[in-house]
């Protein structure tokens, strides 16, 4: 095992080439640039043998992804923010004609009041495309899910697209010392790829006609229950690969310091380092505070958020985005599941735009749950580092 | 295959489809498909062609077919050769776009595509607009035509664009073949695709392919009218193979362009100054592509220049 | 409420009828509304249009599945689909047929006023074209008393006039008079069984994942690639074409020249016309340079 020193999107572009994807259409966008030009790199030094496709649009390149995938090889692909909402229109092709596509999303602000920092108001919007989500932590955890998304994407009880979604600039743009799996444990792990159907000939197949109403609701429901198969795929890939390497993440979701804590935060990407720094201050002052690290936005462990939360008195949910309903996305589903359990649930929303989180920052999201846990009346939605008042 | 005699019995595209009776794209899809044969792969982006061809669980296709969006033919058969070429399966694999879904929505996957000399055929189904969502016009319709969006009305009476010419775009991108066609002329036709079939690279076949109910005419028209859009020019047959351009049928005759526009409804509302206006576009057309003068009738000869004074220098050879 | 369906084939102007007789209804003082099954529309295929007419206003927006009033603006379709399906005790059906009341079977179980018209034939005479939407509407009227003749006459007027001119307007509302005129009356009482037709209709999980399907048989359908041949398109046509093969040059123009591959070239070169598929277009009669093949009227039947 090699440690190197690389950046998020150098680690997605190693998992990339370690799970031996072999079709890669690309585009350049502010953070993800460096993913596809380290696989431009690895094939023109003859590391990785795949075929690099410079497609002229996002929504060309995830078009070339479907094509490729449909004729029968691993394809992986890399984008971001304005590059996924170009590409909107055909995510909802590849999920439903169940093409296994990876694809890596280095989370940059969508649209304007922004630029090219980080915000998840790019992939958490089109989390009723069909994909899976993970969104990841670290470089490593970056590389190593990468790797795991081939595995659960092509998994014969799921075969769906996944994205892998780090958190842009903050990920994508620092680096940290990574350990690079030998090509021979990944190989191990991830089996050759296997599609069901495949554009071929010799056999032919057809492919996503016009369907009438007569069968859309039935396919709509089959592809809802292969969302739901994932998640038996997604804590076996996680098992296998801790055995393979040492480390586990924990699957849909990683509970931190949650045994006796009597509130918690859950939230994703980053965002979660931080937390278990504030965590452990908390901790440390005698306060029962604990941190779920969601990882997984689809498929969306409801069930297993209800069994983790059992004994929290209030819960807050982190939203990177706003979903314009007085809340956030992620506050939205997870209330949703808590339904019922009596928890206080609250929302923080911070971080928009690219504004730094602070461990400051996350210590005043505990306050406030922490009130809630105590009765308090507290704002259900909070704008952190909001300037002036909010109404 | 060199005539109608060599093309094969099979179908490829085969019978019980859904098309108007007369179609264009039908009758040109059909024969392609028949010259390229089973090992094909067929992607159809949204058109006419995608409605009446497959509907879920039907396909008339006998080869694998593909259907996702409107705009991304030149991208996805991309994407298909790719992973075909890897999987070492040596199929040929075919888009077949309508002229929105190339000259205009799908310009910039044709265009990628072409840059890129992927491997592909592109075969574009040309009846100058938007049929499927109910005749709009596109930038392949031509000057004067009705549409529902470029109407005969009180004050402005059809569309007033000219049609782009896609195929010499196309060619600009220094792809090995473009040509374009037209199912009335047989063995031109033969031989293109015969050609594209040969070759490797990015081959672009530009057909024109009536529309009954969009150009409103008699179904029985739906292949000899093209005859009539040679005649007249506002069809050209030629091919550009490795950057050589080639007139491969010209009319002996040039017919007026009222002989093609009686035939049609979507014409019929055109007054004086709008046909002479059309006349002049495709004389100046014929002369482009032929090089030749435009003949008189239907064109008019461009005015002799008189020449009034000569200061004596002999250069000016007169 | 009152529910009207009508049958038509693409082309056939069935969505207008409905519109139109909406109009009329609202004309007369109802509320009314008009829409067709959506799906894409192409000459010839089986299409549906649908209206309700009521006093109040009217909610639901689904299809109609228990008509008061079944329209049949092509008799052939009666091969194709079941169109009284659902027609409620003492509804009604208008058909265009040259056949009376007593001579049309719809299926066993039909009894009902019938009114019958030979729509395509007034069409013709008053349009020159075999569109029968204006000429139903006056079957309509003459069958079925709810929106009287007199709004249907004016809601085409208007209609018809604004889309496709004055001239267009008065000779569609003519045809609608000469129809409401010729349509004979009575009763029709259906004996025959219908084959039932046979659809794959699968459950969630028996449907094969990716949209995708590879050539199967189920429930004695089969599906996937080169399956269409079970629609027999051929029965959309109103003419024929008649080979006259001792003409015929081999000069294979016209089996280049089908667009439904409904002519089949034979081991030496002649043809067969496959009329299950012919949709009766007449490009190959028109590209033909010997007059060996001719377009004639459906019924006087084209040659195997």
């Amino acid at each position: 095992m090699a440690v190197k020193t690389i950046t998020g999107d150098q680690a997605v572009a190693y998992g990339a080439m370690l799970a031996r994807a072999e079709v890669v259409p690309g585009f350049p966008i502010t953070p993800q640039t460096i993913i596809i030009e380290q696989i431009s790199e690895f094939i023109n030094d003859g590391l990785m043998d795949a075929d690099f496709i410079p497609a002229e649009s996002e929504h060309s390149v995830m078009s070339v992804a479907i094509g490729a995938s449909a004729g029968g090889v691993r394809t992986f692909t890399a984008t971001s923010s304005q590059g996924l909402a170009l590409m909107y229109e055909m995510l909802f092709a590849a999920a439903p004609i169940r093409l296994p596509v990876v694809m890596a999303v280095a989370n940059r602000s969508l649209g304007a009041a922004s630029g090219i920092w980080t915000e998840h108001n790019d992939s958490v919007p089109v989390r009723e495309s069909g994909w899976l989500q993970v969104y990841v932590e670290s470089n490593q955890e970056a590389l190593d899910m990468t790797i795991q998304a081939f595995r659960i994407a092509e998994d014969r009880r799921v075969m769906l697209p996944i994205m892998v979604c780090l958190d842009g600039f903050i990920l994508s743009h620092v680096v940290e010392g990574v350990d690079i799996p030998e090509q021979a444990v990944v190989d191990r792990f991830l089996p050759k790829f296997s599609p069901v159907n495949v554009l071929d000939p010799r056999d032919p197949v057809m492919m996503n006609p016009v369907t009438p109403p007569e069968f859309a609701t039935e396919m709509r429901y089959q592809q809802d229950r292969a969302v739901e198969a994932a998640r038996v795929a997604i804590a076996e890939a996680d098992e296998e690969f801790a055995a393979l390497t040492g480390r586990r993440y924990g699957g849909l979701f990683e509970s931190y310091r949650m045994d006796d804590a009597e509130y918690a935060l859950a939230g994703l990407g980053t965002w979660a380092g931080i937390a278990r720094e504030a965590v452990d201050q908390l901790r440390s002052e005698g306060k029962k505070a604990g941190l779920i690290k969601l990882r997984y936005m689809r498929p969306f462990p409801g069930q297993e958020l209800r069994q983790a939360t059992l004994n929290l008195k209030s819960l807050g949910t982190f939203d990177r985005s706003a979903a314009f309903n007085g809340y956030g996305p992620l506050f939205t589903e997870v209330r949703n599941a808590l339904y019922g359990s009596g928890i206080m649930v609250t929302d923080h929303i911070a971080g928009i735009g690219g504004r730094d989180i602070t461990v400051e920052t996350v210590r005043d999201m505990y306050d406030i749950v922490e009130r809630s846990a105590r009765g308090e009346q507290v704002r259900d939605c909070t704008w952190h580092t909001l300037r002036g008042e909010m109404q | 295959m060199r005539s109608m005699k060599d093309v094969p019995r099979e179908d490829i595209l085969t019978h019980g489809h859904g098309a108007c009776p007369g179609c264009g794209y039908a009758v040109t899809a059909k024969n392609i498909a028949k010259m390229l044969g089973p090992n094909t792969v067929v992607y159809v982006p949204a058109s006419c062609l995608v409605v009446f061809g497959a509907l879920y669980p039907y396909s008339a296709w006998k080869t694998p077919y593909l259907f996702t969006a409107f705009e991304n033919t030149g991208a996805v058969t991309t994407g298909i050769k790719a992973a075909l070429r890897r999987r070492h399966i040596d199929a040929t694999v075919v888009g077949m776009a309508g002229d929105g879904g190339t000259f205009d929505i799908g310009l910039q996957a044709l265009s990628g595509a072409a840059e890129r000399n992927e491997d592909i055929i592109y075969v574009c189904l040309d009846n100058e607009a938007y049929m499927n969502t109910g005749i709009q016009r596109s930038s392949a319709t031509p000057f004067g035509a009705w549409t529902t969006t470029t109407p005969a009305g009180l004050e402005v009476k059809g569309n007033r664009r000219f049609k782009k010419d896609i195929a010499r775009i196309v060619a600009d991108h220094d792809v090995p073949y473009v040509a374009t066609l037209s199912v009335a002329h047989f063995t031109d036709f033969v031989r293109k695709v015969q050609k594209a079939k040969e070759m490797r690279g990015f081959r672009f076949l530009h057909c024109l392919t009536p529309c009954i109910p969009g150009w409103r005419i008699e179904p029985s028209k739906g292949v000899s009218i093209n005859r009539l859009a040679v005649e007249t020019g506002m069809w050209t047959l030629y091919e550009v193979e490795n950057g050589v351009p080639r007139v491969t049928y010209k009319p002996k005759v040039m017919a007026p362009v009222t002989e093609y526009l009686k035939l049609q409804g979507r014409f019929k509302h055109m007054g004086e100054a709008d046909v002479r206006t059309l006349q002049a576009w495709l004389c100046e057309k014929w002369r482009a592509n032929y090089g030749e003068e435009a003949p008189s009738p239907p064109c008019v000869l461009p005015p002799k220049e008189e020449v009034l004074a000569h200061d004596g220098d002999t250069l000016y050879g007169i | 409420m009152y529910e009207i369906r009508f049958h038509g084939r693409g082309g056939q102007g069935a969505v207008m009828a409905a519109q139109t007789l909406a109009d009329a209804a609202v004309r007369s003082g109802f509320q009314a509304q008009a829409f067709p099954y959506f799906g894409a529309e192409r000459r010839g295929a089986p299409v549906e249009a649908y209206a309700r007419i009521d006093t109040s206003r009217i909610r639901t927006k689904s299809q109609v599945y228990r008509p008061h009033l079944v329209v049949i603006m092509d008799a052939s379709l009666v091969e194709l689909v079941d169109p009284t399906a659902g027609l409620r005790p003492g509804g009604k059906v208008v058909m265009n047929t040259t056949h009376r009341p007593e001579e049309v079977d719809l299926g066993a179980g039909v009894d009902a006023e019938c009114g019958t018209v030979d729509a395509s034939s007034i069409a013709l005479e008053a349009l020159k074209m075999p569109v029968v939407n204006t000429a139903m509407l006056g079957a309509i009227a003459r069958v079925w008393d709810v929106v009287p003749m007199g709004a249907i006459v004016e809601a085409i007027e208007d209609r018809f006039g604004s889309k496709l001119g004055h001239r267009a307007g008065i000779l569609n509302a003519e045809a609608a008079r000469m129809a409401y005129d010729a349509t004979a009356v009575g009763r029709t009482i259906g004996h025959r069984e219908f084959a039932k037709e046979r659809r794959w209709m699968p459950v969630w999980d028996e449907i094969p994942i990716s949209v995708s399907l590879k050539k199967t048989v189920h429930d004695e359908e089969e599906v996937g690639p080169a399956t269409t041949w079970q629609h027999r398109t051929g029965r959309w046509k109103w003419s024929t074409p008649l080979y006259k093969k001792e003409r015929c040059i081999k000069c294979l123009r016209c089996w280049w020249s089908c667009p439904d591959a409904a002519i089949v070239r034979q081991d030496d070169d002649y043809m067969r016309w496959d009329l299950e598929y012919c949709k009766g277009c007449g490009i190959c009669a028109e590209v033909c340079p010997v007059d060996a093949i001719r377009m004639v009227p459906e019924e006087e039947g084209g040659n195997p």
